[in-house]
C-alpha cells in the first residue's frame, strides 16, 4: 500500500490508470468504510446507515476504471444545482457539496458527465466524492493494491505512465 | 472602468454577476430586479410549498453575496426602458442607470390561460415567492385542487400539493400525462406512481370555466362536468419577458435573438437565460430552453463576453429531472421527434422506463424513469455528438455507464477535451 499523504489542490487530483485497475473493487469497500460512523469494516457493516461507497468500478472489454467525482474545472453539476448545494472550491478546485441544501432533484446526477453522483433514496440526498475529509490522503488511493488509483499532477501521472512503459 | 449593468437577478443574471467579478476585480456591476428578495431559486418553490423545505433553503447563494463580490443592487425596481443610442435603462419612477454593457436576463412569465373567471382569487400560476407565499397561507381552507396542465409543470405543482395531502386533480388535454415527453407506455408509469399517492389524473379534458363568487369553488370542465376546488394552479409553460428588448429595437423572435456570443442585435447588449433564444445543440435550430442549467451557463457566458473575452457557447440542451414519491424521472433534447429519420431504442417494465432518440447514430434525446444512473454520461454524448454505434446495444443496460464509454472517449478523444478525460484517454489501451 502506498503511503500517499496528498490532498486536492488546484493541481491534485485523483487520476486511474486504466492499465492497472484488476477491477478488484478494494477502493469501493474503502471508500465505504471511510464513510461510515466507526471507520472500521468489521462494525461499518452493522451499522443502522449503511456506509455508501461513492465511486465504482466498471469495465468494458475486460478493461475497468475507478470513477470518482473528477471535480471538474468546469463543472456541470454546479451549473445545474438549483439548490445552492453544489461549489466550487476556488483555492483547492474542489466540488463541495452542502448536504444541508441539498433537495434531492437529481440535476446533478442528469449532468454528471461520468455518472459519478448518485442519488441516496434513503437520505433524498445526492452522493459523491468528498475527498476524505476525515483524513489525510484518500481511502481509495491509500488502499488500491495494484496503484491504479493515483494522487498527483497531471505530470506526474503521466510520468508515471511512461516509465511503465519503458 | 467598465459600467456592467444586469437586468434580473435570478439564475442568469447572478450567475453573470459572479463571472463579471471573477474575472474582473475592478469592474463597476449594477444588477437590478423588480423583485425585492433575489438570490432565491424559484425551482425550490414547489418544494416549499410541499414543506419539504423552508425559506431560508430556498436561498442559492450565501446572503453576503452582493457584498462580498461588491455589486450594486437596485431591488425591488422595475426597467422599464432602454435606450441603445444614450446606453441607458431607465426604471420605474424615474430613475436612470447608464451602462457600457448590458445584459438582460428578465427571465419567463408563466402562461395563463383564456378562460371565463380566471380573474378569480384562487387561481395561480408558480414563479415568484410571493406567489408561492400565499398559496401557503391560504392552504388551510384547501381540500381540493385542481391543476392545469399535465406536463413537467404542471406535475411538479401537483405533486407539491398532494404531498401536503391535498386531493388534487390534474386536468390533462391530451391522452395521457407528459405527451410531449413520452409515450403512453412511459406515461402510464408515472401516473400509476401519482395515482397511487392520491393525485387523480383526468386525461381529454380542459376547463372551460372557474366557477363561484370572489374566490373559484369549482370548475366547469368540456365534458359539461363540475369539479370541486377551492385552489387552481396553472402549470402551463412560461412565455419570455422580452418587452423591454423589443420596445429597444432589438431582434426578437420566440425569444431575444443572440448570436453564439449572446449578444443581441446591439453590440452592446447580450441576453441569457429563460428570455434568450440559443442554439439548441440536438435540434440544431434556436429555441428557448427555459432550464435553470440553461439560465446559469448562458450567465457565466454572457459575462465572458461583456468583458469582452470572446467566449462561444456551444449552444444549449433541454434537459428535465423531476422526482414523484421517489419515482426519479430525467428528459432530455428531442424525446418525441415528429419527423422521419430517428431511431428509437426503448425498453420498458413495470417501475422503469428508458428510451433514447438517435439521429444518424447519434443521441439527441433521452427519457428515463425509475434507474437515472446513465443520464450524465449520455448527456455528454448527446452534447459532444457522439456516433454511438458501438454501444448502441447497451445503451437500455442496468449496467452503461462511463466505463463503457471508455472506446469511445479514446476514440473520439478530439471531442473529449476537458482535462478530466485525460487520465482514460491516456491510459485505456483497447
Ligand atoms: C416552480 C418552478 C420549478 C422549476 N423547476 C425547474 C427544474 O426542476 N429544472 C430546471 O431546469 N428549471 C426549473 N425551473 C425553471 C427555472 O427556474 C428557470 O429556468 C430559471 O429561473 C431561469 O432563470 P432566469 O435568470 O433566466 O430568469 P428568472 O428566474 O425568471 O428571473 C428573472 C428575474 O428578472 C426579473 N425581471 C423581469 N423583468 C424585469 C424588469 N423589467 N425589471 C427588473 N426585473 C425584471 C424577474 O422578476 C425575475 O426576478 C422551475 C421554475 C419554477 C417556477
Amino acid at each position: 500500500m502506498s503511503k500517499v499523504k496528498v490532498k486536492k489542490d488546484k493541481d491534485i487530483t485523483i487520476y486511474c490508470d486504466v492499465t492497472k485497475c484488476v477491477a478488484c473493487r478494494t477502493c469501493e469497500l474503502a471508500c465505504a468504510v471511510e464513510h461510515s460512523k466507526s471507520k472500521d469494516l468489521a462494525n461499518s457493516i452493522i451499522e443502522k446507515d449503511t456506509p455508501r461507497k461513492r465511486l465504482t468500478v466498471s469495465a468494458i472489454n475486460g478493461k475497468s476504471i475507478s470513477v470518482h467525482c473528477q471535480h471538474c474545472k468546469e463543472a456541470p453539476c454546479v451549473t445545474a444545482c438549483m439548490s445552492g448545494a453544489l461549489s466550487k472550491d476556488e483555492k483547492t478546485g474542489a466540488t463541495l457539496q452542502d448536504n444541508e441544501k441539498c433537495v434531492g432533484c437529481w440535476m446533478c446526477v442528469m449532468t454528471c458527465p461520468f455518472g459519478a453522483i448518485v442519488g441516496d433514496s434513503a437520505k433524498h440526498i445526492a452522493v459523491k466524492c468528498d475527498l476524505c475529509p476525515d483524513r489525510d490522503d484518500y481511502a481509495c488511493v491509500a488502499t488500491c493494491p495494484t496503484g491504479a488509483l493515483f494522487a498527483g499532477t497531471k505530470k506526474e501521472f503521466e510520468k508515471k505512465l511512461t516509465k511503465k512503459k519503458k | 472602468m467598465a459600467d456592467h449593468v444586469i437586468i434580473g437577478a435570478s439564475a442568469a443574471g447572478v450567475a453573470a454577476a459572479e463571472t463579471l467579478r471573477k474575472n474582473d476585480k475592478k469592474a463597476s456591476i449594477t444588477i437590478i430586479s423588480d423583485e425585492k428578495l433575489t438570490l432565491y431559486s424559484r425551482c425550490l418553490l414547489t418544494y416549499l410549498i410541499a414543506g419539504a423545505i423552508d425559506e431560508e433553503k430556498l436561498i442559492f447563494k450565501g446572503k453576503d453575496f452582493y457584498e462580498k463580490n461588491n455589486i450594486k443592487t437596485l431591488l425591488g425596481k422595475k426597467a422599464i426602458s432602454i435606450d441603445p443610442k444614450k446606453k441607458a435603462v431607465t426604471l420605474e419612477g424615474g430613475t436612470t442607470v447608464s451602462y457600457d454593457k448590458l445584459l438582460i436576463a428578465t427571465g419567463a412569465t408563466p402562461k395563463s390561460v383564456n378562460i371565463p373567471g380566471v380573474d378569480k382569487k384562487g387561481i395561480f400560476t408558480i414563479r415568484k415567492i410571493d406567489e408561492a407565499r400565499t398559496i401557503i397561507g391560504m392552504l388551510d381552507g384547501v381540500k381540493e385542487v385542481a391543476v392545469l396542465g399535465g406536463g413537467l409543470i404542471g406535475l411538479r405543482d401537483a405533486y407539491a400539493l398532494g404531498k401536503k395531502g391535498k386531493d388534487v386533480f390534474v386536468i390533462v388535454k391530451s391522452p395521457h400525462i407528459l405527451s410531449q415527453m413520452v409515450d403512453k407506455g412511459a406515461s402510464g408509469v408515472i401516473a400509476s406512481t401519482l395515482e397511487k399517492n392520491g393525485i387523480k389524473i383526468m386525461t381529454g379534458l380542459a376547463a372551460k370555466e372557474f366557477l363561484g363568487g370572489d374566490s373559484v369553488n369549482e370548475i366547469l370542465l368540456d365534458d359539461g362536468k363540475k369539479l370541486k376546488c377551492q385552489l387552481v394552479i396553472i402549470g402551463k409553460g412560461v412565455k419570455p419577458n422580452t418587452d423591454i428588448a423589443s420596445s429597444a429595437g432589438l431582434k426578437v423572435e420566440d425569444g431575444i435573438k443572440v448570436d453564439k456570443f449572446l449578444k443581441t442585435s446591439d453590440k452592446n447588449i447580450f441576453a441569457a437565460g429563460d428570455v434568450a433564444e440559443t442554439y439548441d445543440v440536438a435540434r440544431q435550430a434556436n429555441r428557448i430552453n427555459a432550464l435553470w442549467p440553461c439560465a446559469v451557463e448562458q450567465g457565466n457566458i454572457a459575462a465572458l463576453n461583456m468583458l469582452g473575452k470572446e467566449a462561444a457557447y456551444d449552444g444549449s440542451l433541454s434537459m428535465n429531472s423531476v422526482d414523484f414519491f421517489g419515482l426519479r424521472c430525467i428528459s432530455m433534447g428531442i424525446t418525441k421527434p415528429k419527423e422521419e429519420g430517428y431511431e428509437i431504442i426503448s425498453k420498458s417494465s413495470e417501475h422503469s422506463y428508458k428510451k433514447f432518440v438517435l439521429r444518424n447514430n447519434k443521441i439527441v434525446g433521452m427519457v428515463l424513469v425509475g434507474d437515472i444512473k446513465c443520464a450524465g454520461v449520455v448527456s455528454a454524448l448527446i452534447k459532444k455528438g457522439i456516433d454511438v454505434s458501438s454501444v448502441k446495444h447497451i445503451l437500455c443496460e442496468t449496467k452503461f455507464d462511463y466505463a463503457k464509454i471508455m472506446p469511445l472517449v479514446k476514440k473520439f478523444s478530439d471531442k473529449f477535451k476537458e482535462e478530466e478525460y485525460q487520465d482514460t484517454i491516456a491510459s485505456y489501451k483497447p
